[in-house]
């Protein structure tokens, strides 16, 4: 008994100490220039990536790859700060999420090109493989190698950045960068120097994860999650905060496993949100830490209130009349499929804007209401009224009340941490359908009601064979019903659900509701001091912001006839996000225009190349350095840039875009 | 009628049910495309085939789409065929949202008539619903037994083996041969789930002796089994059975070699002697076990010319999603052959219970499920004379007929 919890603890430590070598890497980057870096995990693959194909060469070998695969990896790692990360210094870490989201899709696409999408097989060298006897148990060589290899790395990172003048002035720069360059420092160069070794560090993990997991294209993404919450958990920018998080989730995410694996793949996000619920800035955070960056809301751009308006219901007319030309000008795939998705996208966009661009608040998390939505309307359709309608409004009564819930928690926390708790509880969440039976194991006591008990929710495989009708209780059913052109009637539901979204955001937004709200974006603290509740306020807009992403998910549930585990994936929040910035933060329509934007783009892409992501990712980096304010702003930078006035890239000096967009 | 008559399939590329309903029942229904069109009159059928190109499952995809592209070619080179076929494809992205719109844009955009694809269970799924409400011809490539059970539609054939055909081959043999003591070790969802509860039942009732030691479960794409592999080894089990496929199988089952678990017990799983598993754990299969669906060895059917097609076309040996996808395509153009039409509403009428002769021999779909009869085998990987990934050494064959669950069983009411 003793031993085996023994070798459990070892077990943990062997993971743990990957954990340690991503998370060190991603947290000093962090740390030292407020970088978000989603592309950790990609560096993490292509660390893996390098090391097999040195190994596999003639000549080469395990322990050459351990040597040049980090060393590689450093110089993509150097090339990307110093080509798309620089540009960036001074904003808000939220554009680093585009900025590195651009990248995971370029790097992603870049290894599958150059190694197929087929895993890998990598082996150790023979002197680290086997087992060996110690204490009175056998344990594999391999993990012993990856502790000591992960131990020494660690104390050496430490010693460098405590005992040397490199750490020095890398400890300084990230305390006041302006301060050391005045001290006539190049920290610039620095700055590369701490990426390359974060992404070293990185690869280096990828390499010794390598002959224990393989190496496949999918293993940046597995990884990068686990690290966030390792980093967060111990403290943005602590590097003893990631020696410790990482060992701690590594040893408690293993020794649960054993011992209470109902908890299995929650104990990670349980330990999280714990943890900052407690402490806010992390176990080894500097509470002070908290310079936000310059957030760039759109401008409202060159159009005059009463031209914008005339400018949104032409379009909101022309979406009304496209039927008419289906099947003539182009086929009802455009309008059943695409438009309806491009949608539905654009009123979960606006539901992230109302809270993103208008509260400042930057939720990783909001898939959580777009898949609750969407599995509740699949829910009451399949159990309770097959009514479209009813359904909806189901989705969206649960989702307001859990948004409450979630935003009561989550508000507490700031910044970065508000972002990676939502995303906690987003993941808790994702969970839920593949766990329904232990979860109704523990319901099923006598004290609680049998209705409190999940419904089948049939995991990854997901619930489709739904027959919604448009009546109450019967009536025509959702496939039976075309228009012209042979667009389905739902075509026109959405719309109208999209439309009426939006009209009540907008009214929200030039109620007095809307004003506080802006006003606590500019300045948290002077609204508060003016008398103002500021967490009352951003808990209403979370409110309202889940309601409007439920809403978004039933309807996309009910274009694809049901749900599955993909309408919970953290990677929709990313991608909600990344419209949300492709098309302006901070005016309702900016975020709508990205997702017809981003999938527009991708449409376009997808009979040129196979590639499209990476093309797609491509475009994402040179957006976000060069239209950082989004789609919306194009037409005043040009306007701007013909008068002579300032150039892309630089805020528009105008006034508040917001008062412009909603105002009379 | 011209032989390229794509384009006026995407004239009307309008819904079929509505551009039909438009012309009514009327000789203009010719006009709708080829559909309609006896295949004698040369007409051309578009195949869409939709393969999660991105995404979880992408490094299966291409052999997917290989196959089916063979299948395409094969149809046009031979004269048994008197209909030309083309091929339209495209991108999953291994979800569901994504891989509906995949196969819409196909269907109404490029006016495919016949859909064939998707890997992952919840993608087929969801393309099992399309084709019911396109009226389309729809070839799954995904294993989850509800796909022709209890979400079967009239529409849906499936040349591909489902996890309920493999799991017979697994049951039996393990408990009879390999041990009778069995640790489940699954991944957290459906398919686990299923793997479980069918060859716990049908162990059972293969050896009364055979006993659940214990059963757990790891989270879906969890990347560290250490501490399972640890439970087992200091475990009274004898078989450690993994319902679990992919990059999941393949981290349990390179971390059990690395820890010696291999010497302490036999390690089965239905899908352990996929090529992609074999490639991907090299030396650490050898002497594990698991159920086939497919081999490129096989001496069945027409396997033969089908291997060296797919070898000197793609310079590669096939799998079973090479397989899936070359099988789908010729089995459904047997039926359009059959049929004499292109239309897919009459093409559906005579799939059923249609025997052709496929690489597993004399196969057809099962009337009452829609699920091809296709034999599946235990094996296990042995170390090869060339080193590296293991060769599948076949153990014990189980028919088509007792492989398929009992019409009864397979909870299909649709059909």
């Amino acid at each position: 008994m003793a031993s085996a919890l023994v070798e459990q603890l070892l077990n943990g430590l062997t993971i743990g100490m990957v954990y340690v070598l991503l998370a060190a890497g991603l947290s000093v980057v962090f740390g030292v220039m407020d970088v978000i870096n989603f592309a950790h995990g990609e560096l993490f693959a292509l660390g893996a990536y390098f090391g097999y194909a040195v190994a596999t060469v003639d000549g080469g070998g395990f322990w050459a790859a351990l040597v040049v695969a980090p060393l590689a990896v450093a110089v993509v790692g150097a090339a990307i700060e110093r080509y798309t990360v620089r540009p960036l210094y001074g904003r808000n870490p939220l554009y680093h999420i585009l900025l590195t989201f651009g990248l995971v899709l370029v790097l992603k696409d870049g290894i599958e090109l150059v190694w197929g999408p087929r895993p890998k097989e990598l082996s150790a060298p023979a002197v680290i493989s086997g087992t060996v006897e110690a204490f009175g148990f056998t344990y594999p060589r391999y993990s012993l190698f990856v502790i000591g290899i992960g131990a020494v790395l660690a104390a050496g990172t430490w010693l460098a950045l405590n005992h040397t003048r490199y750490g020095l002035v890398i400890r300084a720069g990230s305390m006041d960068r302006e301060m050391v360059t005045y001290l006539g420092i190049d920290i610039d160069r620095y700055y590369t120097l701490v990426f390359a070794f974060g992404a070293a560090l990185a690869a280096i993990a990828g390499l010794v994860l390598a002959p224990r997991n393989g190496v496949d294209p999918g293993m940046g993404d597995s990884v990068i999650i686990p690290a966030f919450v390792v980093v967060v958990l111990g403290g943005l920018g602590s590097f003893r905060g990631a020696v410790v998080g990482g060992l701690g989730v590594g040893v408690v995410q293993t020794v649960m496993r054993s011992y209470v694996p109902v908890l299995e793949g929650l104990v990670v996000f349980l330990l999280m949100i714990g943890v900052l619920l407690v402490r806010p800035q992390g176990l080894f955070g500097d509470p002070e830490f908290e310079e936000a960056g310059d957030l760039f809301t759109a401008s409202g751009g060159v159009l005059t209130d009463a031209r914008r308006r005339q400018l949104g219901v032409a379009v909101v007319a022309l979406l009304a009349l496209a039927p008419l030309g289906s099947g003539v000008l182009y086929s009802p795939f455009l309008l059943n499929s695409l438009f309806v998705t491009v949608l539905t996208w654009a009123l979960f966009a606006l539901s992230l804007d109302f809270v993103m661009g208008y509260a400042g608040l930057v939720s990783l998390g909001h898939v959580l209401f777009y898949g609750v939505g969407a599995y509740v309307t699949v829910l009451v359709v399949m159990h309770a009224v097959p009514s479209v309608v009813l359904a909806l409004l189901v989705g969206v009564a649960i989702c307001l009340p859990l948004a409450w819930v979630i935003g009561q928690l989550s508000i507490r926390v700031a910044g970065v941490y508000f972002a990676m708790i939502t995303l906690g509880f987003a993941e808790l969440f994702a969970q839920i359908p593949n766990k329904v039976t232990q979860i109704n194991a523990l319901l099923a006591t006598p004290w609680l009601p049998t209705w409190l008990r999940l419904p089948a929710l049939r995991g990854n495989r997901g619930l489709f064979g739904i027959d919604p009708v448009y009546g109450l209780t019967g009536g025509p059913g959702v496939g039976a019903v075309q228009v012209v052109g042979g667009v389905d009637l739902l075509y026109y539901v959405v719309l109208a659900a999209v439309v009426g979204s939006y009209l009540l955001a907008r009214r929200l937004m030039q109620a007095p509701f809307g004003s506080v709200l802006q006003g606590i974006r500019e300045a948290e603290q002077r609204a508060e001091f003016v008398g103002y509740d500021v967490t009352a306020y951003k808990r209403r807009a979370f409110v309202v912001s889940g309601g409007l992403a439920g809403l978004a998910g039933g309807l996309q549930a009910l274009a694809d006839g049901g749900v599955s585990t993909s309408y919970l994936a953290w990677i929709q929040s990313g991608k909600v996000i990344v419209m949300t910035m492709l098309g302006g933060m901070g005016t309702l329509y900016g975020p709508m225009l990205g997702a017809g934007a981003f999938f527009g783009v991708k449409e376009f892409l997808l009979p040129v190349t196979e590639q499209w992501q990476g093309v797609l990712g491509v475009l994402f980096v040179l957006f976000v350095i060069f239209v950082p304010e989004g789609l919306v702003s194009i037409p005043a930078t040009v306007q701007a840039r013909f008068a002579g006035g300032p150039s892309g890239g630089t805020p528009v000096e105008e006034p508040d875009p917001v008062d412009r967009e909603v105002g009379d | 009628m011209p032989r390229d008559d794509k384009r006026q399939g995407v004239v009307a590329g309008v819904d079929r049910r509505a551009f039909l309903a438009a012309v009514g029942g009327s000789g203009l229904a010719g006009l709708a495309g080829c559909t309609g069109l006896g295949p004698g009159d040369g007409g051309t059928v578009t195949f869409g085939v939709v393969s999660p190109i991105s995404g979880a499952y992408s490094s299966l995809a291409p052999a997917q789409r290989n196959g089916a592209e063979l299948a395409v070619d094969t149809i046009n080179e031979r004269d048994e065929f008197s209909f030309e076929a083309e091929m339209v494809t495209g991108d999953t992205e291994t979800e569901a949202t994504q891989g509906r719109q995949a196969a819409q844009r196909i269907i109404e955009q490029d006016g495919a008539d016949y859909l064939m694809g998707a890997i992952s269970s919840s993608v087929g799924l969801a393309l099992n619903e399309l084709a019911a409400e396109e009226e389309v011809v729809y070839n799954p490539g995904a294993a989850a037994v509800p796909i022709t059970g209890e979400n079967c539609n009239e529409w849906v054939f499936r040349a591909e083996t489902n996890t309920a055909q493999i799991a017979e081959a697994v049951s039996a043999y393990t408990v009879n041969e390999l041990g009778t003591d069995v640790w489940f070790h699954i991944a957290d969802y459906p398919y686990g789930e299923s793997v479980l509860n069918r060859t716990r039942r049908r162990m059972a009732e293969a050896n009364s002796e055979s006993a659940v030691v214990e059963t757990s479960r790891s989270q879906l794409g969890a990347d560290n089994y250490d501490t399972f592999i640890s439970d087992i080894g200091n475990s009274e089990a004898e078989v450690a059975l993994l319902g679990m496929t992919g990059g999941d199988l393949i981290n349990f089952v390179a971390q059990a070699a690395d820890q010696g678990l291999k010497d302490e017990v036999e390690i089965v799983s239905p899908t352990m002697t996929f090529q992609v598993v074999r490639g991907a754990l090299g030396p650490a299969a050898y002497g594990t076990y698991g159920g086939v669906r497919y081999v490129p060895a096989l001496d069945t059917g027409d396997n033969g010319d089908f291997v060296d097609a797919y070898e000197s076309e793609y310079d590669a040996t096939p799998d079973n999603f090479a397989r899936v996808g070359y099988q789908s395509i010729l089995m459904t153009g047997a039926g359009i052959e059959e049929a004499d039409s292109t239309d897919p509403a009459e093409v559906k009428d005579v799939l059923p219970d249609l025997e052709t002769e496929t690489i597993f021999g004399t196969n057809r779909y099962r009337g009452c499920d829609g699920q091809a009869l296709n034999p599946t085998w235990m094996a296990e990987n042995v170390e090869p004379d060339g080193g590296d990934p293991a060769r599948v050494e076949l153990l014990e064959e189980v028919s088509g007929e007792d492989a398929a669950l009992p019409c009864g069983e397979t909870g299909c009411d649709a059909r």
